[in-house]
């Protein structure tokens, strides 16, 4: 094979082989996507309640769950966190909202984190 | 009395190194020296010791001076390559493998045959999460761009084939070479046991080395292909992926594969088969099962006859150093064709991307996501882009999968 003829050949393998993996990498993007507009329901929208994180408590008994299913799982695990840091008992609690914070971990957490990830190499 | 022990002597391997003179002698005793600096390599230096310290080990056994004929040889390559020994100079002979081969040859039929890397990609895929990748579908072009490396050095190989009559790089020895770049062993194994099974010993041993190399090979390129300001960018949290999403995936993934590109079933679908039985979450035994005891004895498998491949003439050549220098270039080039696109990803979404997450397209799980976070961490050390990069970095298996079989199906 001649320079001439191995760079025509490579050249043609590379185009039609990189066109071929990024479409197929491409539709199953495509797919991805479609399958987060069918079953992904941003949290944003489905609970449009003011974003602020206050456990009150209140002389309600318990309250209702949210409609959805995960979010009661959410809120009882949040509820039952509060209830053992306060030492109080989730009767006296009622989540009324709550929100996702920015990663405020303390440094030396942070550091700890990174050393297990490089001494991983 | 004396006879007996003069017969005995005859008999060992320090006698067998001489019997075909000086020159075999001494290409044995380096291929011994090779085994052990890659022994010392995997034990002290720890590159990659699950497979590197199989492979050296399978190459200190193939090696040991033996008399010709004898039935203590383990690895008869041979075999293998050998038109004298195959069905119509073409197939091999598994009769004749069965009859007279050793230990190895009898293990080396799962690499010859195609059944271990398939093996082990249903233990990777009962290992991998692709809920970052489905939560964030870009990120799965970015591993196709590092398979940029992949073709590149196709390109190069067989240009360097040109040139240099000295090393016969065809277009079946420049595929398997360049699909080193794609970081990930099992997938360079299956295709050059294919295509060029001669460079099989050279390719998987260039792989696994570079594999283990990453921390090292890409951070130079990550730092030069970006800017400070880039590196710092803080992606937005991943959405959370509901089991559902999580249980298509695998099945979408293989229907559309196998549609596309049928020489990449066998490993993507096994990558796939393994990722359903951990993500249904009623195959608990399966999965266990798949990802440590098949996988652990499937690598010893791979490894130790891998390794016994290498022999004297088809590893001390010139091709080898070729190889060598391929390998890393390929490495380089995923690394820059990701970051690339990484670039481009970050103008276009208007510094919503970071780039550093697309040197992770190559496939080496996790350990190129882990250099990604790394290297982000640095920069901004309250930065966590692992999630981020494994999205790039799973999407790197599936896309070197089939890069494989475009090769394949080109090729074989």
């Amino acid at each position: 094979m001649t320079v001439q003829e191995a760079l025509a050949e490579g050249l043609s393998v590379t185009g039609v082989g990189l066109a071929i993996v990024f479409s197929v990498l491409v539709i199953l993007m495509l797919v991805m996507m479609a399958m987060k507009k069918i079953f992904y329901k941003d949290p944003a929208k489905a609970n449009k309640e003011a974003p602020v994180a206050t456990p009150a408590p209140a002389d309600a008994p318990v309250v209702k769950a949210e409609t959805k299913v995960d979010e009661g799982e959410l809120i009882a695990v949040l509820t039952a966190a509060i209830a053992a840091s306060l030492n109080t008992s989730t009767y006296n609690l009622q989540i009324k909202s709550y929100r996702r914070i920015e990663n405020r971990k303390p440094a030396w957490n942070k550091a700890g984190v990174s050393e297990t990830i490089n001494s991983r190499y | 009395m004396l006879e007996s022990f003069v017969g005995f002597l005859q008999t060992t391997g320090a006698a067998a190194l001489f019997q075909d003179g000086w020159i075999p002698a001494v290409k044995i005793i380096i291929m011994i020296a090779i085994a052990c600096v890659l022994l010392y390599l995997a034990i002290v230096k720890q590159f990659e010791p699950l497979l590197l310290l199989p492979i050296a080990f399978g190459m200190l056994l193939t090696n040991l001076p033996m008399l010709k004929d004898s039935s203590a040889i383990m690895m008869h390559t041979e075999f293998f390559t050998d038109p004298q020994y195959m069905i119509d100079g073409k197939y091999i002979d598994v009769g004749h493998i069965c009859r007279h081969g050793g230990l190895l040859d009898l293990l080396y039929l799962g690499v010859k045959l195609g059944i271990y890397p398939p093996l082990i990609f249903i233990g990777i895929g009962c290992m991998t999460d692709f809920g970052p990748l489905i939560a964030n579908p870009k990120s799965i072009i970015l591993g196709a761009a590092a398979q940029f490396g992949v073709f590149f050095t196709f390109l190069g190989a067989l240009v360097l084939g040109a040139v240099f009559p000295g090393i016969s790089f065809g277009v079946n020895e420049a595929a398997s070479i360049g699909i080193i770049g794609g970081a990930d062993g099992p997938t360079a194994i299956y295709v050059t046991k294919t295509l060029a099974p001669h460079l099989l010993p050279a390719i998987a041993v260039a792989a696994y080395s570079y594999m283990a190399l990453i921390p090292i090979i890409q951070p130079p390129f990550m730092k030069l292909m970006t800017t400070k300001k880039m590196r710092m960018v803080v992606m937005d949290q991943l959405r959370p992926v509901s089991k559902t999403e999580k249980i298509l995936f695998p099945i979408i993934v293989t229907i559309i594969v196998g549609l596309i590109i049928p020489d990449a079933v066998s490993l993507v679908g096994c990558l796939m088969l393994g990722n359903l039985f951990k993500e249904s979450g009623v195959c608990d035994r399966l999965c266990k099962t798949a990802q440590n005891e098949l996988m652990n004895i499937v690598t010893i498998f791979l490894g130790v006859t891998v390794g016994a491949t290498a022999t004297a003439e088809s590893f001390l050549s010139g091709e080898t150093i070729g190889i060598v220098v391929l390998g890393l270039i390929a490495f380089c080039f995923s690394t820059v064709g990701g970051l690339a696109l990484g670039d481009l990803m970050y103008v276009l979404t208007k510094g919503k991307v970071n780039p550093l997450i697309g040197s992770a397209g190559v496939s080496a799980v996790p350990m190129a996501a882990r250099v990604s976070q790394t290297v982000g961490q640095k920069e901004n050390p309250s930065n966590f882009l692992l999630m981020h990069a494994m999205g790039p970095n799973v999407a790197g298996v599936i896309g070197s999968a089939v890069a494989a079989g475009v090769f394949l199906s080109m090729f074989a």
